[in-house]
C-alpha cells in the first residue's frame, strides 16, 4: 500500500528523502549550495545515537522452522513420549485447523541429537554441524514469542510488527530512516530460494519486502537469480554501453530544458535517477559476478554456492552486498512448514541452509565485517511438542506453535556465544527472558541507532512506527 | 537555488501566515497542536485519560481542578495548559518527556495569543455541514464562480494567479485527466483552430467531448478502483485468482453514463436492498467483497471474517466519510470524537453476510451470484424466445381431449419401463425389485435384509444406519457419474445420501469432508462436494422444488469436471436450472463410504420421507435416458385402477408433460424443448460470477470486540452511526446497508460530498484542498482553500450528485488553467503549489504512462471491459514467491494478440506479486484501499521506461510511425514524434537538441550493422529481407530515438 505523499516535494527533507537513491554528494552539494550533504535520504537526527550495526542481514526461514529439533533441546519429551499434552501447560493457547480434530495433542520427542559447540558450550542440533562450530559467534535466543499462529498473520507480522498488511518492513522503515549510504546500489535488496529437494510449499508476498504506507521508494529491490538479476536492469540487443551512455546524454540535455523553462525541480532529480539507473546497470552486474571468488569460497560456502537462485549462493551475495554497503539485506529459504513431513524434509532444509549460513558469519568476521554486521537466522514461529498425527520415534510431524521459538543472532553489537531465554520442559511455554516480536524489532532498531519510539511516520491522522505501541530493547543481548 | 533550503514549518508559517494577521482560529491554528500532543492523554478515550483533564472540549479545559484550570480565557499565566507547555521541570513539563512529543516555541507563542484573545473552542470544521460561502465580488480572471476564492485568498498572501496555459498546454492536461491519455496531433490541431475560432466556447466544447468519450469511464475507474482495492486475486499467500471484473466493469459504465454519485454510493453499499433490484445493482454490491480473503489451511474462521466485517468499515470511513473508524476498532479514537462503540454500530451494518472466513481457495468466495454481460443476457434471451414460440406453437397431441382413465391405461402400455442401464453401481429397489447394497452397521455388505418398508419405498428416518461402501458408488469429484432416485418429501431440510461427517470439530481442515445430495427446506435438490465444508466446496441448489407428499424423481448428474459447472440436476425427467451457493472445492473429493438419510449417526438433518429405485452410473447419462427413467418410475408407481389419487399422480403439468413425451404426434417437438432448454442451461454454465452482499435470513449479533479481537465480545450492539457528531438517521430508513447509504446521502451530510469532491480535486490537481484526503478528522490538515472545497460540495449536492458537472467545473475553472511554470520566488513561498497560483504539474500515474506509450506507438487496443488480461511480465517472475500448489492464478502466461496491448487497468491484478511496470510507478498493491498513492521518482522506473519488452516495442513501433507519417525531413519527423508524446512543438533548442541525439544515433548504428539488427528485433520492427544495411541503420536510429522520447520527463507528465 504506496499510500500517502501525494504532495509535490516541498521542501530539502522531503526532497532528499524523495530522490536520496539517484544524488550522489557533488550533485547535491550542487544543489543545495553550501548545506552539509547527507549521505542521501535518511531523516535529520538519525541515527539518534551512536549505531553498534551499520547493516543487517536477515536469513529468514519461511515456514517455521521447528525449535526442538534445532535449538532448544528438551530431552524429557522423550520421558514422556506419546502423553498427552498437560492441560496446564497448554493453557489457552489456539490450536489450528491441522491438529483441532485429533483425538490427542501427543508429546513428540525429537529424534535428532543435540551437542554443546564451541567454549560457550551452547546446545546444537546434529542437524546443524556448522552452525556448532559457530557457537561462540552467535546469540542463541530460545524464548522468540509471536502472537500468530498462521504463515501470513506470522510473517507479515514479522516482518512489519503487524499481522495484518498495510505496514511497511523493517527494511523500508531502516531505508525510510537511514537512507542509503551507497550511490551505486538500492540499500534494501532481497533473496528469495526454495529448498534444493522437496515442497516450497507456502508463497512469500512481495508486500513482505514493500513499504506500506510509507512512499514505495522505500521498498526492497529484489536480486533474481536470473540474467536480469535487477528487473529491467539490461539493455535491449542492440543498446551498446556507449550507446545507452549517447541516449542518455541526449536525454539528460532535453530534461534540462525542460527545467529550465518550466522550473519543476522534481526534473533535476529525474535526471539524477537516469545516471543512478545507468550506474546501476554497472554496479548490479559487477556484484553477481562471482567470477573472481577463489577457490576457497566455495569450499567455505559449499559447491551449492554455485548454483544460481540457492540459499547458498545467496548467503555469498549478501556478504558481496555488506561489502558495498548495502543497509538491509533479506533472505527468504522458503520450505520450512514441514507439517507430516518433518522427518523427510528436515535433513534437506538444514543442508541447505546450514553451512552456506555459517560461511556468512565466519566470512564477515575474517573481513572485519562482523562487528558493523548484525546477523539473523530464523523463521516465523516455531512447531508444537506434541505430533501432528500420532507420536511417532522415527517419523513424525508438528504443527505451528507461536508461543516460544528459537532464533539465532550475530555480530552488530549482539552478545556472542550467548544462550538468552528458556522454555519449559515441554518446550511450549517461555519460563524465562521472553522476546517479543516487537522486543526483537526494538533491539533491531536499536542496534543500529535508532530510537524505535522516534522513527515514526504520520499516516491517516497518527504517527506509525515499527513496534506500534509496544516493543522494549533487551538488555541482555546486546554485548 | 536557495529554496531547497525552506524547512517544513517555514512552509506551512508561509501558507498561513496570512490569516493569522487577524484573530486566531481554533480549528485552523491550535486544534492541530492539542490534537497532535495533549489528546493521547486529554481526548476522548476515558480509559486512557489522564488526571481527569480532558482538554478536547471547551468545558474540559476550563474545568476547575486540584492545582487550578487548564484553560483560564484572557489569562495566559493562569492556564495550567500553558504553565505545563513552557516548564522547565521534566516532571511538569508537558507533553511530558517520555511520551517524544514536543510543541515549538511558536506553537506556544500561538496558544498563549489564543488565551489571550480569549481561548474560544470550535467545533471541528469538517463535522459542520458545508454551506455556501460568501462570494468575492467576480472580475474577468474567474472562468467558474468559485475561481473568485481561489483569486482572493492570494490576495490576501499578496499572490497573483500564473497566465493561462497555452491551450494544446490545457488539452493536454483536461485529456490526460478525464481520459487518461494525450490527445492525438488531430485534436490538437482541431483545438487550436476552434479557440481561433470561437474562442471560450471551443474550451466547453472540448470538455464536453472528453466527458463523452468512453475512455472518461475508464480513467474514472481507474481512480476508484484503487480506493474500492479491486483485485483479480484474493490476496495472502495462497492469492489464488478470483472474478471480480463484472463489478470493475459495472464501475466503468457507471461513470460514462453519469450515475448520480449518490445513486454510485447506494448501489455499491446495498444494491441488493433496493427494492427489485436488478442484476445490475446486486454487481454493484461487489464493493463490499473487493476485499482480501485468506484460503490458508487451519486458520480460524471467524478471525478473518472479522477482519474482512472490518475491512468494510475501514475502507467506507476511507472512501465517503474521510474518518479512520479503524482507530476505533480496539479502543475510542485517541483524537476523532468516535468510540469503540460508535465503531462496532457501525460495524453491525456489514456483518450481515453469510460468508466464511476462510474461502476463495480457487475461485470466488460466497456469497456469488451469476453475472452475465449484456452480450450473454441477450443470447439467453434468444435461446428463451426459441423456445417459447415453440411452446406456443404446440399442436395437440392424439391423446388430447382423452379422459384421464383413457390417458393412463394408455400410459402403462405405451411408457415402455426402462430395462436396466448397463453400468449400474448402485440399487436400492423395492416393489418388484430386491433391496440390495445397503447395509445396517455391522451387517455384510449386500445381505441386508429387506426393510419393514412403508407401501412404496423406504421410510425415513429409517431405523439403524443406512450404509453404502465407497465403491457401490464412486462419487469423486473429478468422474462422470449419474445418480437417480425417486424421493417423496414429507418436508424439514434433509439428507438422502451423503459421505460428510459434520461432527469431527469445525476448526478442522477434515470437517465435513465427502458428498452429499440433500433437499433444503424448501424442497430444492441439493449437492455438496466437500473437502472442507463449508471453506473449499461446491454447493449447488436446482431451483425446482419438490412438492411435499408427492412421489418426484431427483437425477443429479456429474460431468466430472471438480467444478459447479459439472454439476447438473433433474426433476421429474427436466432439467433444473441450478444456483451455485459456493464454487470452491479445492483438490478434489474421492470415493468414499456413504450414508442413506442422514449425513452422519448425529445429524440433525435426517431426511423425512421415503426414497425408491435410487440407482446410480459411473457415467453421465443423457437427458433423453434420464427422462425416461423419470417416466418410466413415474408409470411403475401408478396405483392400480383405473384413476387413482391426485396425490400418486402429482401435478397435471407433470402428467401433461409425459403424455406429450411419448404421444407420437407431438412427441419430436416436445425432445425439442427439453434440448432447447438444456442449451440455455448450458449457456448459463458459463457466465462469470461476482461476489456480492447479501443478508444472513437470521441476524447474527454484533459486540464490542474487546480490543478488536474476534474472540473477546463485549458489549452487545445494534446497528447505528455516531447521529451526534455527523447528523441524525434519516426518518424511516431501515437499520440496514440501504439505510445507511441514505444516511450518507443526505444533502446536509457535512463529510460525504466534501469527501467525494476532494478526491476528484486531487485527481486533477494533483493534491487535494484537504492533501490528507483519507482524513477529515481533527488530526487532518485544514483545508488550503476550505471556501473553495464548501461551495464545490455544496454545487455538487444541489447538481444531483453529477460528476460530469463536477469535473467540467474543475477543468474549466481559471485556477486550473494556469500555466505550471514556476519562478524561484513562488517556488519558495508555496512549493508544494497548495494556494494553487500555478496550475498542476504532476507525474502521470503508472497507467497513464504505459498506455500513453501504447497509444502514440499505436500498438493500444481499446475495448471496454472484461476478464483482467496478461501483458508481457518477465516469465520468472513469480519463482521462488509464489505458492507451489496449482490454485488459478499462480502462473501468468502473456496474453495472445490484442490483449498484450489493452489499458493497463485491465491488467490481471495479482494482489501479492503485481504487475511490476504498475508497481515501479508506484500503483498500490490493493491489499487495502487506498486513497491517495505516493508519487515517486526512482532509478527502477528509468530502467523500466529504458528496457520493459513491451516499451521496448513501443519504442520500435512509434519509430517507424513517425518515420511513415511525420513528413520528409528530419525536422517535420522529429516535430512530430515530439508532438506525440508532449502535445506541443519543441522549442528551436529542443529541436536542435533532437537532431543531435538522431545523428549521433545514425552514425552509431551505421558503422554497426549488426547492433541496429539486433535492436529492430527487440523492437519488434521487421524490416524486409533485402533491406540495405543503411536503412537498417536508419530504422533503428530512430527506434532509439523514438525510445528516449518515451523517457522524456515532460513524456511522462501532466504539465
Amino acid at each position: 500500500m504506496d499510500c500517502n505523499r501525494f504532495q509535490t516535494w516541498g521542501n530539502r527533507r522531503d526532497f532528499l528523502s524523495r530522490t536520496g537513491l539517484g544524488l550522489g554528494a557533488a550533485a547535491l552539494s550542487q544543489l543545495i549550495g553550501s548545506a552539509p550533504a547527507r549521505a542521501a535520504g535518511g531523516l535529520p537526527g538519525i541515527p539518534h545515537f551512536a549505531p553498534k550495526a551499520k547493516r543487517v542481514i536477515y536469513l529468514f526461514q519461511s515456514g517455521g522452522p521447528p525449535h526442538l529439533e534445532l535449538f532448544d533441546p528438551k530431552p524429557m519429551l522423550s520421558d514422556r513420549f506419546d502423553e498427552e499434552l498437560p492441560a496446564s501447560v497448554r493453557g489457552t493457547q489456539r490450536i489450528t485447523g491441522m491438529v483441532s480434530a485429533q483425538g490427542k495433542l501427543a508429546l513428540q520427542p525429537s529424534k535428532y541429537g543435540f551437542q554443546q559447540g564451541g567454549q560457550s558450550g551452547q546446545w546444537i542440533s546434529d542437524l546443524l554441524p556448522h552452525t556448532r562450530k559457530i557457537a561462540d559467534d552467535i546469540c542463541v535466543v530460545r524464548s522468540m514469542v509471536t502472537d500468530a499462529i498462521n504463515h501470513d498473520p506470522a510473517i507479515t507480522f514479522l516482518q512489519t510488527g503487524s499481522q495484518q498488511p498495510g505496514r511497511p518492513s523493517m527494511g523500508a522503515w531502516l531505508d525510510y530512516g537511514l537512507g542509503n549510504a551507497n550511490e551505486n546500489l538500492p540499500s534494501y535488496m532481497v533473496m528469495c530460494s526454495v529448498p534444493s529437494k522437496g515442497p516450497p510449499d507456502q508463497g512469500l508476498l512481495s508486500r513482505l519486502w514493500g513499504s506500506g504506507f510509507l512512499p514505495s521508494r522505500h521498498q526492497g529491490v529484489q536480486l533474481r537469480g536470473t540474467s536480469d538479476p535487477v528487473l529491467y536492469l539490461g539493455d535491449a540487443p542492440g543498446i551498446s554501453r556507449e550507446r545507452r551512455r549517447l541516449m542518455l546524454d541526449g536525454l539528460a540535455e532535453m530534461n534540462g530544458l525542460q527545467l529550465e523553462s518550466s522550473g519543476d525541480p522534481e526534473i533535476e532529480a529525474r535526471i539524477a535517477q537516469y545516471e543512478m539507473a545507468f550506474r546501476m546497470q554497472a554496479s548490479v552486474p559487477d556484484l553477481t559476478d562471482l567470477s573472481k571468488e577463489p577457490e576457497e569460497t566455495w569450499q567455505l560456502y559449499g559447491e551449492a554456492a554455485k548454483q544460481p537462485g540457492s540459499f547458498a549462493r545467496h548467503c555469498l551475495l549478501a556478504r558481496r552486498m555488506a561489502e558495498r554497503g548495502v543497509g538491509f539485506i533479506q533472505l527468504y529459504h522458503r520450505g520450512w512448514d514441514v507439517h507430516g513431513g518433518l522427518t523427510d524434509r528436515l535433513p534437506v532444509l538444514c543442508g541447505d541452509v546450514d553451512q552456506p549460513a555459517a560461511a556468512l558469519v565466519t566470512d564477515l568476521k575474517r573481513r572485519g565485517l562482523l562487528d558493523e554486521t548484525l546477523v539473523i537466522f530464523g523463521g516465523e514461529f516455531g512447531r508444537t511438542c506434541y505430533a501432528q498425527g500420532g507420536a511417532n520415534r522415527e517419523k513424525y510431524g508438528r504443527d505451528h506453535h507461536g508461543r516460544c521459538f528459537s532464533l539465532w543472532m550475530a555480530g552488530g553489537g549482539i552478545k556472542p556465544g550467548h544462550s538468552h531465554g528458556m522454555t519449559d520442559d515441554f518446550g511450549f511455554n517461555i519460563v524465562k527472558d521472553p522476546v517479543h516480536v516487537h522486543d526483537l524489532h526494538a533491539t533491531l532498531l536499536h542496534q543500529l541507532g535508532i530510537d524505535h519510539e522516534r522513527l515514526t511516520y504520520r499516516f491517516q491522522g497518527r504517527q506509525f512506527r515499527l513496534t506500534d505501541v509496544h516493543g522494549k530493547v533487551i538488555r541482555d543481548l546486546i554485548a | 537555488m536557495k529554496y531547497f533550503m525552506f524547512s517544513a514549518l517555514a512552509g506551512l508559517v508561509a501558507v498561513t501566515s496570512a490569516g493569522r494577521a487577524g484573530t486566531l482560529q481554533f480549528n485552523r491554528d491550535i486544534r492541530p497542536i492539542l490534537s497532535e500532543n495533549c489528546f493521547h492523554c486529554h481526548g476522548q478515550d476515558a480509559s486512557k485519560r489522564k488526571a481527569e483533564l480532558r482538554l478536547d472540549t471547551a468545558e474540559g479545559a476550563r474545568a476547575l481542578l486540584e492545582k487550578g484550570a487548564a484553560l483560564v480565557p484572557g489569562q495566559p499565566d493562569k492556564s495550567l495548559l500553558l504553565q505545563r507547555m513552557m516548564s522547565h521541570d521534566p516532571d511538569e513539563l508537558m507533553p511530558p518527556p517520555e511520551s517524544k512529543r514536543s510543541v515549538t516555541e511558536e506553537q506556544i507563542r500561538l496558544v498563549s495569543q489564543w488565551i489571550s484573545e480569549g481561548g474560544e473552542y470550535e467545533n471541528h470544521w469538517a463535522f459542520v455541514p458545508p454551506a455556501h460561502p460568501a462570494m468575492p465580488a467576480a472580475t474577468a480572471w474567474d472562468r467558474q464562480p468559485w475561481d473568485a476564492l481561489v483569486r482572493a485568498r492570494l490576495e490576501r498572501e499578496g499572490m497573483q494567479p500564473s497566465a493561462a496555459a497555452t491551450p494544446a498546454a490545457w488539452l493536454r492536461r483536461a485529456t490526460f485527466d478525464l481520459t487518461g491519455f494525450a490527445p492525438t496531433t488531430a485534436e490538437l490541431d482541431a483545438f487550436e483552430a476552434a479557440v481561433a475560432a470561437k474562442g471560450e466556447a471551443a474550451f466547453s466544447e472540448a470538455a464536453d467531448r472528453l466527458l463523452a468519450n468512453a475512455a472518461y469511464g475508464e480513467r474514472m475507474a481507474a481512480e476508484w478502483l484503487d480506493v474500492a482495492r479491486y483485485a483479480d486475486t484474493h490476496g495472502f499467500n495462497n492469492d489464488s485468482a478470483r472474478s471480480m471484473w463484472r463489478w470493475r466493469d459495472w464501475v466503468i459504465d457507471a461513470f460514462n453514463r453519469n450515475l448520480r454519485y449518490d445513486q454510485f454510493i447506494t448501489k455499491q453499499l446495498a444494491g441488493d436492498l433496493l427494492p427489485n433490484p436488478a442484476l445490475e445493482d446486486k454487481i454493484a454490491t461487489g464493493f463490499g467483497r473487493n476485499h482480501v480473503i485468506n484460503s490458508e489451511g487451519g486458520i480460524i474462521d471467524e478471525e478473518y471474517r472479522v477482519e474482512y466485517v472490518a475491512d468494510r468499515v475501514r475502507t467506507l470511513g476511507m472512501a465517503w466519510l474521510g474518518l479512520t473508524m479503524e482507530c476505533s476498532r480496539c479502543h475510542d479514537h485517541k483524537y476523532d470524537p468516535v468510540t469503540a462503540k460508535d465503531y462496532y454500530r457501525l460495524y453491525a451494518f456489514f456483518n450481515q453476510v453469510p460468508e466464511w472466513g476462510e474461502d476463495g481457495r480457487v475461485a470466488n468466495a460466497s456469497p456469488l451470484i451469476p453475472a452475465p454481460t449484456k452480450a450473454q443476457r441477450e443470447h439467453l434471451s434468444k435461446l428463451e424466445q426459441g423456445r417459447s414460440a415453440l411452446a406456443a406453437g404446440r399442436v395437440p397431441g392424439e391423446m388430447s381431449g382423452k379422459g384421464l382413465g383413457e390417458v393412463l391405461t394408455w400410459l402403462r402400455t405405451s411408457v415402455p419401463v426402462v430395462p436396466e442401464l448397463p453400468e449400474n453401481t448402485l440399487r436400492l429397489e423395492n416393489k418388484d425389485g430386491k433391496w440390495i447394497n445397503a447395509v445396517k452397521p455391522g451387517q455384510a455388505w449386500g445381505k441386508g435384509p429387506d426393510p419393514t418398508a412403508a407401501a412404496a419405498g423406504m421410510h425415513f428416518p429409517a431405523e439403524g444406519d443406512w450404509k453404502l461402501d465407497g465403491a457401490a458408488f464412486d462419487a469423486s469429484s473429478n468422474k462422470p457419474w449419474t445418480w437417480q432416485s425417486a424421493v417423496r418429501w414429507e418436508g424439514g431440510e434433509g439428507v438422502l445420501l451423503s459421505s460428510m461427517d459434520y461432527t469431527i470439530v469445525e476448526s478442522s481442515t477434515a470437517h465435513g469432508n465427502g458428498f452429499e445430495i440433500r433437499i433444503t427446506a424448501e424442497g430444492r435438490p441439493e449437492v455438496r462436494m466437500a473437502q472442507k465444508w463449508p471453506a473449499y466446496a461446491i454447493q449447488a441448489v436446482g431451483i425446482a422444488p419438490l412438492a411435499k407428499d408427492r412421489w418426484h424423481h431427483v437425477a443429479v448428474v456429474n460431468h466430472g469436471t471438480d467444478n459447479a459447472r459439472g454439476f447438473r440436476i433433474f426433476v421429474d425427467g427436466v432439467e433444473s436450472a441450478v444456483e451455485v451457493l459456493h464454487d470452491g472445492l479445492s483438490g478434489g473429493m474421492g470415493a468414499k463410504a456413504m450414508r442413506m438419510g442422514s449425513a452422519t449417526g448425529k445429524n440433525p438433518d435426517a431426511f423425512h420421507g421415503s426414497l425408491e429405485g435410487m440407482r446410480a452410473w459411473s457415467r453421465v447419462l443423457t437427458s433423453k435416458e434420464i427422462v425416461d427413467l423419470a417416466d418410466s418410475l413415474w408409470v411403475r408407481s401408478l396405483p392400480e385402477g383405473p384413476a387413482g389419487s391426485e396425490a400418486a399422480l402429482g401435478s397435471l403439468e407433470r402428467l401433461q408433460g409425459i403424455v406429450r413425451r411419448h404421444d407420437a404426434g407431438v412427441r419430436e417437438q416436445e425432445e425439442k424443448w427439453l434440448a432447447l432448454r438444456s442449451g440455455e442451461l448450458e449457456a448459463a454454465r458459463d457466465f462469470p460470477t461476482v461476489m456480492v452482499m447479501s443478508e444472513l435470513s437470521a441476524p447474527r449479533p454484533t459486540h464490542v470486540l474487546m480490543r478488536g479481537n474476534y474472540d473477546a465480545p463485549g458489549e452487545p450492539v445494534t446497528p447505528g452511526v455516531p447521529e451526534s457528531l455527523l447528523g441524525a438517521w434519516p426518518e424511516g430508513a431501515p437499520r440496514n446497508r440501504l439505510g445507511l447509504a441514505q444516511w450518507l446521502t443526505k444533502a446536509d451530510h457535512p463529510l460525504t460530498a466534501r469527501v467525494v469532491v476532494n478526491r476528484f480535486w486531487q485527481q486533477v490537481f494533483g493534491t487535494g484542498l484537504v492533501k490528507t484526503s483519507e482524513d477529515f478528522g481533527i488530526q487532518s490538515e485544514y483545508p488550503a482553500h476550505k471556501e473553495v472545497l464548501d461551495e464545490l460540495a455544496r454545487n455538487f449536492i444541489e447538481s444531483g450528485w453529477n460528476v460530469k458537472a463536477l469535473m467540467k467545473s474543475l477543468v474549466l475553472s481559471a485556477t486550473y488553467r494556469q500555466d505550471s511554470r514556476v519562478g524561484a520566488d513562488l517556488l519558495a513561498k508555496d512549493p508544494a503549489n497548495r494556494l494553487l497560483a500555478r496550475g498542476p504539474r504532476v507525474r502521470l500515474s503508472a497507467e497513464m504512462i504505459r498506455d500513453h506509450a501504447l497509444a502514440v506507438s499505436g500498438l493500444l487496443k481499446p475495448r471496454i471491459g472484461g476478464p483482467g488480461v496478461y501483458p508481457d511480465q518477465p516469465p520468472d517472475l513469480y519463482k521462488g514467491v509464489v505458492v507451489d500448489a496449482a490454485y488459478p492464478g499462480t502462473k501468468w502466461t502473456n496474453s495472445q494478440g490484442d490483449d498484450l496491448y489493452r489499458r493497463s487497468l485491465y491488467t490481471f491484478w495479482k494482489r501479492t506479486v503485481p504487475h511490476p511496470v504498475m508497481t515501479v510507478f508506484d500503483m498500490p498493491d490493493r491489499e487495502f484501499g487506498c486513497v491517495r498513492r505516493s508519487r515517486t521518482n526512482t532509478p527502477l522506473q528509468a530502467l523500466t521506461l529504458m528496457n520493459e519488452p513491451a516499451l521496448v516495442r513501443a519504442a520500435g513501433h512509434l519509430g517507424a510511425r513517425i518515420r511513415g507519417e511525420g513528413g520528409a525531413t528530419d525536422a517535420e519527423k522529429l516535430t512530430f514524434g515530439f508532438r506525440l508524446v508532449a502535445s506541443r512543438q519543441p522549442s528551436e533548442k529542443e529541436a536542435a537538441v533532437l537532431a543531435r541525439m538522431l545523428e549521433g544515433l545514425r552514425k552509431s548504428y551505421q558503422s554497426d550493422p549488426t547492433g541496429a539488427g539486433e535492436m529492430l528485433k527487440s523492437a519488434d520492427v521487421v524490416p524486409a529481407a533485402e533491406t540495405a544495411a543503411a536503412d537498417l541503420a536508419e530504422a533503428a536510429a530512430w527506434t532509439a530515438l523514438a525510445s528516449n522520447l518515451l523517457n522524456l520527463d515532460e513524456t511522462i507528465t501532466k504539465n
